[in-house]
């Protein structure tokens, strides 16, 4: 070291020692390592601090080479480390006030790669001998944990040779922590010495007792906590700590059967997970003597239990118990500790099985099926037991509320039944009941009563879920049985149910369902009530077996061999209700395509179904279609239900469902397809092919006639919904025979699809510039038709406008923003200012038909809140500028936004627009005071501290709402108020009073539903501040 | 009533909730009146057992057959059934019935909250102090009883 | 003749909670009230129109039940639901809290100034009944406690001119009490109610005592001369029934008019009179006029004032006073 460098050294030492500067420490630390000197040059330099009679002075000097420490241990070799170990052990003999630099010290030497072998025990033996560590301080405690972690990290064999004396030593040093930082490293500690299998020797109960005397964990963070612990994380690392090892097998235990006796409900769930967890680790050899106890307690907590948590928490800790005891290998000699324990378990709940219209019987029954669903053995033990007994009863038993009761808790047996994973062979647990289960079953199925029916239906379809236990007889029992039930039953739920069931069952045993219930069904769809003078109610209930007929054989189609049986029915009901053959209501055609959308949504997509759709529905779909319009809307006599916008709109989504999710290539040729047809006329794929040959689609009709052009929704429902990577052919053409078509109709549904079909194809464009030449053209004319008041076709001009802003809004299209401009310059509008209000709500949400993800629309995330972000401010400053009488459609609009927003970004926002949304609830306009509660209600579930703010403002708008003449704002508004009295309660306190006053108007309130708002909303404000409220 | 003390009836007999009330067309036409009506009623008193977490309704101590209202007269009469012929806590069911009804049903009504008859070992007593509307009011002031009778009315939290 | 009763103000007295008493003053010119709000408010007329002229808060930790003024009008004594009596005294224009009678287990539901003005009567839940006697330094002391019922006491009133105390109880009884070598003492026990009597009212002689009953009848009692010993006689004259359609809660009798007004929980306020030529015996009463829908939900309590004939307030659970005018033309 040359002089000068050990002048500085000195002259570091001196300042930091003598003259307290703190900063010198990482002056010296870097002066370290950059080579001027080293540390055991630095050790000597200290020599005179540290050798002074100033235990202070010595405590300095020591810090002053930690600090430097734990700068720079990474490049200390081992001789420096071996050095400055057996220095600091020296010093922790000292004064008490040098311990803590010691230990920061010795912490930073714990990080070191260098670490010589032997020091790792020869530190830890001097810091157990000589520190006692309760006695340091909050961080200096810390430390010595942080030392132990390191080293565990590091040196696991060396320290494991310290044998049973490392847990020792850990143990002493731990006992008595308090501070939740520390005990979180100390508990690491301890998982790790359980974990990583360090020998407990004869210090198992010490360790467990140091640990286990914080459980249940009781800590509440202090508010504004910096440190950030929270009580699960204490929870989950003791957790870990008590369960990590059978040998606290008989402690552990035992305490938690105490700690369940307490009333503290987290107390009880804690210990009830802590024991889930436990056993898992466990044999049964480990449970044997605390299977009672376990049991009276679990028992206990389920039968008097006050809360759901607990109760699953229960429940969840027996499953893991019973499944421990399956665990056990059966010997000869030995008992079945199993058997024995669910012997317990039988019998305190099997009796209560027999007594269906008792409290106990649910509870009884939840520990049973916790229990059976724990193994195979376990579920032969318990069915074996309790299946008898309740069929028994069931059979007994002649009121209804019984017999659903029983047959319920069989269902829920039925689901718990664990089939042995092992050999699929095997037979089922339940096989020996197969003949009673199904005969119950099927006697329930044909009851009066409409909840055992649905409870049959569920335990129907749970028998048919055990693999291999129904024979094929049953099911086609059961198909006879659902057939019937499809055809008679009138109670929707049952129904439902019934729809269900059968959907269940088909996707299992497809067979039964094609060639019984499929024919049946047909059958009795086309059968025509019989005379005309018949009775409307017979009429409305051949309507409502109609009905669930159309929806069953949706429900049934997910096998495509059941698809390919179960879709020319439905397309039938289409041809005859053209044709007339049958008559089919306008609605019932409409549930026919509902079915086939909803099969074209759940069936697996192959190539089999993608044929079917592609080749075989959508063509027939669109010859019906023209055939129908072909006909015309003018023609004299019967006019076709094929041409109404309901069924079309249904029709529509039949094709979009299918070209979005089946097999892309044949959508792609459906694609072309449709556009040559709407194009140029070309109808050569269509089957029953006599059509005119002059067809064009996209044109003006003669004398306006709308049966033609209103088609090009099919083509939407095409074109619209491809994936992206599908090609679609003659784009450009069709964009402008499209552009054009939708000013030159005067019909709402044509232009509008038109739009739509425009906006939709647009959305997937590439970017670039044909794409923005496009948009330019597009807007220049959009806003040539706008600016003229006297144009005849603004309206159709702006529906375009709204559909492209849409599109362009989806993707984030920079072009985007001239159209928004357009839009909020049409709030003055004279004309179309409460439409352009209106548009915004269809901006914001999500189209049911196009422009949504499901038709690969391109989609940004967050779009919402990025057009909310951009224009919330236009909208403010276009509010305070407008004149009184178009405010309102600022506020629609504003209303209209902030309504579709996720929740998180409107209590964001809120505060910078609570006035405005104050100031909409007290516009006159219904639609604006509706949509702004809508959008209020579910900001006041958590409340922002702006709202609280201007609670005096709210509470008078919402009570003033509640006598609103719109039942739905009265409705609204009282929700919004009862949200109100889950505010803080030193907040509305205040407004007690005043608001139990106005809320005994809606009492009497002429509607039923908002008197039952008020009911709910005055009980909740009455509870505000009395006792046992809140 | 606490946690550890024992129920004067662990195992009691269990009912159906009756469901939901269905919303009819007329229900949602604004034009249309809808009296306040027995089912109504009903719906109204689903208060928690002070002894178990069931609903009055689930241990059938009020049935909708039990509940006469005439809207027209302003008039409401309940009868409800205690779950043993012992059972301590009628008075307090009667109590919470009552509140609940005071506390939802407009101020022209009158309430009379009686024991279905023949239920109970102490009716006539229960019926005199609950049609007492001093000792109600004079209950109502004692916390204690308030924050039971707050406790029956709060809705189930899970 | 013609009879109405005519409504001539209507006052929210104690909003958002219920009115249960009023009280004239001995001038005829204050009238308090009191109820579930815990306070006392007195009122008084300016002009046309009735103002509050002060509030008596912080007196009650629970409702007020009754409020009475004593026969010079300078004290006024409130009875409450927190088992405390508080006498408030005339100071300037308002009143000031001058004692609290404590001594009663539970709620005091009425309190009753003697007409000397030297003794009052109180009763509560307890089942029973105390006396208290003033002196001229305002202090108040407890002279007896009487336990004559077996349930809680709703009502005392004192004798218009005798020291004389009746009391009306949940057991459907009422007693009459006189002291006796410094000791009260119930003298007679009327039974004749089947339900809870709720009032009492002597008539301007103390000859007769009327009662009103959740049996919603009400019943005339006349005092005979007593057939042996010390124990005094009184009879059921007369019982008016089927024209109370619930609880009768409250009955007075007009000492200047001889009206009898009652107050009912079917939210009427009715007023009867008495056929003179009747048998006294057998006196026979008829309703003379009645407001059906007095308030809108059930009367507590009816006043006649004390000077000005026809004068009549009453209150309600809705928290409203009511005056009314009882007119009778020829």
């Amino acid at each position: 070291m040359m002089a000068d460098e050990s002048a500085l050294l000195l002259s570091l030492v001196e300042e930091f020692v003598s003259g307290l500067q703190d900063s010198k420490a990482k002056d010296t630390a870097t002066a370290v390592k950059d080579g001027q000197f080293t540390v055991l040059q630095l050790v000597e330099a200290l020599g005179l601090s540290l050798t002074s009679s100033q235990p202070h002075t010595r405590a300095r000097g020591v810090q002053l080479l930690s600090e430097v420490l734990h700068e720079c241990y990474g490049d200390l070799t081992e001789r420096e480390v071996e050095v400055l170990i057996s220095f600091y052990e020296n010093r922790l003999k000292d004064h008490y006030v040098i311990t803590p630099p010691v230990l920061q010290g010795l912490r930073a030497l714990t990080k070191c790669n260098a670490l010589p072998p032997g020091s790792a025990v020869s530190m830890l033996r001097s810091l157990f001998q000589d520190v006692h560590v309760q006695s340091l301080m909050l961080t200096e405690r810390g430390c010595v944990y942080n030392m132990l972690i390191n080293l565990m990290d590091t040196r696991e064999a060396e320290l494991k040779g310290l044998g049973a004396d490392f847990v020792f030593g850990f143990v002493q040093s731990m006992d008595g922590e308090r501070d939740p930082r520390n005990l979180l490293l100390a508990f690491q500690i301890a998982k790790n010495i359980i974990h990583r299998g360090y020998d407990l020797g004869k210090f198992t109960e010490e360790l467990f007792e140091v640990t286990s005397c914080y459980f249940p964990i009781d800590f509440t963070p202090p508010p504004n906590d910096p440190h950030g612990i929270t009580r699960d994380q204490l929870i989950l690392m003791l957790r870990a700590v008590l369960t990590g090892t059978p040998k606290f097998a008989e402690f552990l235990l035992p305490l938690i059967i105490e700690k369940l006796d307490s009333d503290v409900q987290s107390a009880k769930q804690d210990s009830l997970q802590t024991l889930a967890a436990c056993v898992s680790q466990y044999e049964h050899k480990d449970l044997a003597e605390f299977l009672e106890g376990l049991w009276t307690s679990l028992r206990r907590e389920v039968f008097q239990t006050s809360s759901e948590k607990i109760e699953s928490a229960g429940l969840a800790a027996l499953t893991a118990l019973t499944s421990c005891l399956s665990r056990s290998v059966l010997n000869s000699d030995s008992d079945d500790s199993l058997n024995t324990f669910l012997d317990l378990v039988l019998k305190d709940c099997k009796h209560h099985l027999c007594e269906p219209d008792l409290k106990l019987v649910w509870p009884s029954a939840k520990l049973l099926q916790a229990a059976c669903s724990a193994s195979n053995r376990a579920s032969h033990i318990i069915t074996a037991a309790v299946m008898p007994t309740l069929i028994e009863q069931y059979n007994n038993r002649a009121e209804c509320s019984h017999r659903r009761t029983l047959l319920e808790v069989v269902q829920r047996f039925i689901l718990s039944v664990k089939s042995s994973q092992s050999s699929e062979s095997e037979e089922s647990v339940l096989s020996a009941f197969r003949p009673s289960l199904c005969s119950m079953v099927f006697s329930a199925l044909s009851e009066s009563n409409a909840n055992l029916q649905i409870t049959a239906t569920s335990a129907l379809t749970s028998l048919s879920q055990q693999t291999g236990l129904l024979l094929d007889s049953d099911i086609e029992l059961a198909v006879d049985h659902l057939t019937g039930l499809l055809l008679k039953e009138d109670d929707n739920s049952v129904s439902a149910a019934v729809v269900e069931c059968a959907g269940a069952l088909a996707q299992l045993h497809p067979t039964a369902f094609i060639t019984k219930l499929i024919p049946e069904l047909k059958k009795q769809m086309f059968s025509e009530p019989m005379e005309q003078d018949r009775e409307a109610s017979e009429q409305q209930s051949h309507h409502a077996m109609r009905q669930r007929c159309l929806s069953a054989l949706a429900a049934v189609s997910t096998q495509p061999s059941v698809v390919q049986e179960s879709t020319p029915v439905l397309l039938e009901v289409l041809s005859s209700a053209h044709t007339g053959s049958v008559s089919f209501s306008v609605e019932e055609v409409v549930l026919a395509c509902c079915s086939l959308q909803r099969i074209a949504e759940q069936v697996k997509d192959t190539e089999e179904t993608g044929r079917c759709f592609h080749d075989v529905i959508i063509p027939r779909l669109l010859s019906l279609a023209l055939q129908a319009a072909l006909q015309g809307d003018g023609s004299p006599g019967r006019r076709s239900p094929l041409v109404e916008e309901a069924v079309l709109s249904a029709m529509v989504r039949v094709i979009s469902t299918s070209c979005s999710r089946l097999q892309p290539t044949m959508a792609g040729q459906t694609t072309s397809k449709a556009v040559s047809l709407f194009l140029d006329g070309d109808v050569s794929f269509l089957p029953d092919n006599s059509f005119p040959s002059n067809i064009q689609l996209l044109k003006k009709q003669q004398g306006d006639s709308w049966s033609q052009s209103q088609m090009v929704c099919l083509l939407m429902g095409c074109v619209c919904s491809l994936p992206r990577s599908v090609e679609v052919p003659q784009i450009d053409r069709l964009l402008s025979e499209l552009e054009e078509m939708s000013y030159t109709c005067s019909h709402p549904l044509s232009y509008t699809s038109a739009a739509k079909c425009f906006a939709g194809l647009v959305n997937k464009r590439p970017q670039g510039d044909s794409l923005d030449s496009l948009i330019q053209r597009t807007m220049k004319r959009i806003c040539s038709e706008l600016d003229s008041t006297s144009s005849s076709v603004r309206y159709q001009a702006f529906t375009l406008m709204i559909w492209v802003a849409k599109a362009l809004l989806l993707r984030y299209h920079p072009l985007f923003t001239a159209l928004t401009d357009k839009l909020f310059s049409l709030l003055d509008d004279a004309d179309l200012g409460p439409m352009a209000a209106d548009s915004f709500s269809l901006l914001m949400s999500d189209s049911a038909d196009i422009l949504n993800r499901g038709c690969h629309a391109d989609t940004r995330i967050m779009y919402r809140q990025r057009f909310f972000s951009e224009n919330s401010a236009k909208l403010v400053q276009g509010f305070n500028a407008a004149p009184q009488e178009k405010k309102p459609n600022y506020l629609k609009a504003l209303s209209n936004i902030v309504n579709k927003l996720p929740k998180q970004v409107q209590v964001t926002e809120l505060p910078a627009l609570l006035s405005l949304l104050l100031e909409a609830l007290s516009c006159p306009d219904q639609g604006v005071q509706l949509s702004t509660l809508s959008c209020l209600e579910p900001v006041l579930i958590d409340p922002p501290p702006a709202l609280i703010q201007q609670l005096e403002a709210l509470v008078s708008r919402l009570l003033a709402l509640t006598s609103s003449p719109a039942m739905d704002v009265r409705i609204v508004s009282l929700r919004c108020i009862h949200a109100l009295s889950r505010f803080p309660v030193h907040e509305i306190l205040p407004f007690r009073a005043r608001v139990l006053r106005a809320l005994a108007r809606p009492l009497d309130d002429k509607k039923r539903m908002v008197r039952s708002e008020a009911v709910q909303a005055r009980g909740e404000w009455f509870l505000i501040g009395s006792p046992g409220g809140r | 009533m606490s946690g550890g003390t024992r129920l004067e009836n662990a195992n009691p007999v269990i009912f159906q909730r009756s469901g939901e009330r269905l919303l009819t067309a007329a229900d949602e036409d604004e034009d249309v009146q809808d009296p306040i009506d027995d089912r109504e009623i009903f719906d109204i008193l689903s208060i928690n057992d002070p002894e178990h977490p069931l609903s009055l309704e689930e241990l059938n101590v009020v049935e909708q057959i039990r509940v006469k209202v005439n809207d027209a007269e302003s008039s409401v009469g309940i009868e409800f059934t205690p779950t043993i012929p012992h059972c301590s806590m009628a008075t307090l069911i009667g109590l919470s019935i009552k509140v609940k009804l005071l506390r939802s049903l407009p101020d022209r009504f009158k309430i009379d909250v009686h024991i279905t008859p023949g239920t109970h070992a102490s009716e006539e007593a229960v019926n005199k102090q609950l049609a007492d509307k001093e000792r109600v009011a004079a209950a109502l002031e004692n916390s204690s009883l308030l924050e039971v009778v707050n406790q029956c009315l709060t809705s189930r939290s899970i | 003749m013609k009879e109405a009763l005519t409504l001539l103000h209507r006052l929210n007295g104690h909003p958002d909670s219920r009115c249960w008493f009023v009280s004239w003053s001995p001038t005829g010119t204050l009238l308090a009230s009191c109820g579930g709000d815990k306070a006392v408010r007195i009122w008084g007329q300016e002009g046309d129109s009735w103002v509050c002229k002060s509030v008596l808060e912080d007196g009650h930790q629970r409702t007020v039940r009754k409020v009475a003024w004593s026969p010079c009008g300078n004290y006024l004594a409130s009875a409450s639901f927190d088992a405390t009596t508080c006498i408030w005294k005339k100071k300037n224009d308002g009143f000031e809290s001058l004692t609290v009678l404590e001594g009663h287990e539970n709620e005091v539901k009425c309190v009753a100034w003697a007409p000397s003005g030297n003794l009052l009567a109180t009763c509560s839940r307890d089942k029973s009944v105390w006396v208290w006697e003033v002196d001229e330094e305002d202090d108040y002391e407890c002279v007896t406690v009487v336990n004559s019922h077996t349930q809680d006491v709703k009502h005392v009133v004192w004798h218009p001119t005798q020291e004389l105390l009746a009391s009306a109880s949940y057991d459907n009884n009422i007693c009459i009490y006189k002291e006796d070598d410094d000791d009260w003492e119930c003298r007679a026990t009327l039974q004749g109610h089947t339900s809870t009597v709720w009032s009492l009212a002597f008539d301007a002689t103390g000859q007769r005592l009327a009662s009103c009953s959740d049996d919603r009848t009400v019943k005339i009692w006349k005092e005979y001369p007593s057939e042996s010993g010390n124990d005094l006689s009184w009879k059921c004259v007369c019982t008016l029934s089927g024209y109370h359609g619930r609880t009768v809660y409250d009955i007075v009798w007009c000492r200047l008019t001889g009206a009898l007004a009652t107050a009912c929980g079917d939210d009427a306020v009715r007023v009867f009179k008495e056929d003179e030529t009747a048998d006294p015996d057998q006196p026979v009463f008829s309703l003379a006029a009645q407001a059906t829908k007095a308030h809108n939900q059930d009367v507590n309590c009816v006043a006649w004032n004390p000077k000005e004939a026809g004068l009549l307030a009453s209150c309600s659970d809705d928290g409203d006073i009511a005056i009314w005018r009882f007119e009778e033309e020829d």
